[in-house]
């Protein structure tokens, strides 16, 4: 008899289960979609701030930057997408300094692993969250991260800075 | 209400005076065909367009939304591209068994598709065993998917055959004796009479338990017998690659899809056909007011609607649960599905016997 | 003599009867050997709906149809070696068959023809489902098949006894 009674309690039991998903479905059915209709809503479009979608040199108002030609991020990065062009100057006081001429940063092998964002000791690249980068030729990709005519801010690089 | 036996007999008696005697007969029925097939292609394509539709909406995403308004062109699209599909030849099958198989699923589908009462009047195969007809002509599909199965000359293909011939053999015992609990309410096989008797109540509420109890199982072994919802093992991707229709390309996997969705929208007027009334609109006794406003709204609309809720509760199955295993899926037919049925049917005698319908 | 629309539909049908049974026994594929068949009982349920019997017709296409040859087609799937043909036989044994054939054939056409059919009545209209309903299941005389069926269901309990009885341990 007891076999008789797990008959019917599993038989309840499963139609009672099968009941309650099927209201959950319903539910969702009807909860409103959440697809972004994606060209037609670019005007009011905001990707959210840690996405990750291209990577810049940070420059100020007075086009200065903070890169001071290290080269770690070039030895970070797992794909070769950066190479730090830089060369040695001879200061006023006669000291040699290694200063930053091209930043080359190839955006079609980019992996957005971000890295080189956290080993750059000066913070001085970041991801901003623009995403349309869509060109027709590869060579349009290789990108160079250092405006024309920028410098490097000189007060942050006599501190040593917080390297994260 | 509207009887469309009045443009059948109006058609008729314009070919009599147009043509002479012998050739009516033959435009006649060619008329019909090209209206049956024209009928059949344009439910598959709404009921593919729906079926995308509401399988994005329980997803939580919104389907085809940019071909057309709402991605109503989307399937007219998929359609021409099906049919532009080259036909790939293999090289060692049973060619004829192969080339065979579709059109005879097709063909059953077709056959079913044509007893249906759309509206009064508006059917085209009305014999005194129509709902036997029915059931009949459902199981000349199996057939063809076991040929297809075997000609296939993969293993694959035969094993997804194999099991969705048992499946469905199995299903149609419980379909059929769910039909027959109905008919011993009914007391006529004929679908024309089983859809005007429904006229002062659909039989859902006049035959109360034994009838939801057996239109619940007609549900659940319709899904099963047309191999969808959670019963698609033999065509699921994962298991089989694609089951028996794995070799098919083109047109011929074309009639294997368009045949699976029809099919289900057969089960979906069927039921409703049995138990919600047909094309009867929604009268309730002592509310006059309220059956003349029901009685505006043309009957096809009545039955098209009821036919959409029925084939949206057989997608929300499917989009619910996951898949059964094949002796999940005999262990429920055998051991519960049939017993129930049974049981089901004597409730129904016993209630038919006493009396005790509205 | 004008043909009418029925006979057309008739000769159709027994042409097609005639040409897929001989198909049928001699094939060399077993499968497709299945095929012809379901054509041949397609081509004798179109016979039944012609006659009006839409009855038998539905039980034609149901019970044969879609239930034996399911079962023939489950059967050569499940037990088919791996040459799909049929082997040749010997042309003694195919001259016996011929012969066979012949000779039975020949016994059954000269009965029918000299046979002297009672006058069919045929009633146009489908048959009223009461009167086949009340033949098969009735209790009056000739009528046996209830009592038929329930001998049936005692021949299924006395299978069932026995193969309880003599089962493994």
């Amino acid at each position: 008899m007891r076999s008789t009674q797990e008959y019917f309690s599993s038989f309840f039991n499963g139609l009672g289960s099968l009941l309650k998903g099927m209201s959950i479905t319903l539910r969702e059915f009807f909860t409103p979609k959440t697809t972004e209709k994606y060209p037609e809503n670019r005007a009011h479009l905001k990707m959210f701030d840690r996405f990750r979608g291209e990577l810049i040199m940070l420059h100020n108002e007075k086009n200065e930057h903070h890169c001071v030609a290290c080269g770690i991020c070039e030895m970070n990065c797992p794909n070769d997408t950066i190479h730090v062009e830089s060369e040695m100057i001879t200061t006023e006081d006669g000291k040699k300094k290694k200063v930053l001429t091209r930043y080359m940063y190839d955006h079609g092998s980019c992996l957005y692993c971000q890295l080189c964002v956290r080993s750059c000791p000066h913070q001085a690249i970041a991801f901003v969250p623009t995403f349309e980068h869509a060109v027709f030729t590869r060579e349009k990709l290789i990108l160079q991260l250092n405006h024309e005519g920028s410098h490097l801010e000189e007060n942050k690089a006599e501190t040593t800075g917080k390297s994260n | 209400m509207f009887d469309f036996t009045v443009v059948t007999q109006w058609v008729d008696e314009m070919l009599r005076q147009l043509l002479p005697a012998p050739l009516v007969n033959a435009t006649e029925f060619v008329l019909v065909g090209i209206c049956l097939l024209v009928a059949y292609a344009v439910m598959a394509l709404g009921l593919i367009y729906a079926e995308r539709k509401v399988c994005a909406f329980f997803q939580c995403r919104l389907g085809p939304n940019r071909v057309g308004p709402y991605g109503m062109v989307q399937t007219v699209t998929d359609m021409i591209k099906m049919l532009i599909k080259e036909i790939i030849e293999i090289n060692h099958v049973d060619r004829f068994l192969f080339n065979l198989a579709p059109y005879i699923v097709i063909i059953a589908s077709l056959l079913a598709f044509s007893c249906i009462p759309f509206a009064k009047g508006l059917e085209i195969i009305d014999f005194n065993v129509g709902i036997f007809f029915l059931i009949a002509v459902s199981s000349i599909g199996i057939v063809g998917i076991l040929l297809a199965g075997w000609a296939s000359n993969n293993k694959f293909s035969l094993i997804g055959a194999m099991r969705s011939g048992a499946q469905m053999i199995s299903y149609e015992l419980s379909i059929g004796l769910s039909i027959l609990t109905m008919v011993v309410l009914t007391g006529s096989m004929q679908l024309s009479t089983i859809v005007e008797s429904q006229a002062d109540g659909w039989f859902i509420f006049k035959g109360h338990i034994p009838a939801f109890i057996a239109f619940v199982i007609y549900l659940i072994a319709g899904t099963a017998e047309t191999n969808r919802g959670p019963f698609d093992l033999p065509e699921a991707e994962s298991e089989l690659t694609a089951g028996y229709h794995t070799e098919y390309s083109g047109m011929h996997f074309g009639f294997f899809y368009v045949a699976e969705f029809v099919n289900m929208f057969i089960v979906a007027a069927v039921a409703t056909t049995l138990f919600w009334g047909g094309w009867m609109p929604l009268h309730i006794p002592g509310w006059e007011s309220f059956n003349a406003i029901m009685d505006y709204i043309p009957p096809i609309l009545w039955f098209l609607g009821k036919s959409a809720v029925m084939v949206f509760i057989i997608m929300w199955f499917k989009w619910t649960f996951p898949r059964l295993r094949i002796d999940q899926l005999l262990t429920l037919e055998w051991k519960y599905l049939l017993p129930i049925n049974l049981c089901n049917l004597f409730l129904m005698v016993f209630i038919v016997v006493f009396k005790l319908h509205f | 003599m004008s043909i009418t629309l029925p006979q057309v539909v008739f000769l159709f049908l027994a042409t097609v009867i005639v040409i897929f049974s001989i198909l049928t026994v001699t094939t060399k594929r077993i499968l497709r050997s299945a095929t012809y068949l379901l054509f041949v009982l397609f081509a004798t349920a179109g016979i039944y709906f012609e006659l009006n019997y839409s009855f038998l017709g539905a039980v034609q296409l149901t019970v044969y149809a879609g239930g034996i040859i399911v079962l023939y087609v489950f059967s050569i799937l499940l037990t088919s070696s791996d040459s799909q043909k049929v082997e040749k036989i010997k042309n003694s044994k195919f001259f016996a068959g011929i012969l066979a054939a012949i000779g039975g054939a020949a016994i059954c056409i000269f009965i029918t023809m000299t046979h002297s059919f009672p006058v069919s009545h045929f009633v146009p209209g489908e048959l009223n489902q009461k009167v086949i309903g009340t033949a098969l299941m009735g209790t009056e005389k000739y009528q046996y098949l209830l009592p038929f069926e329930l001998i049936s269901v005692l021949l299924l309990a006395c299978i069932i006894g026995g193969i309880l009885i003599a089962r493994k341990r």
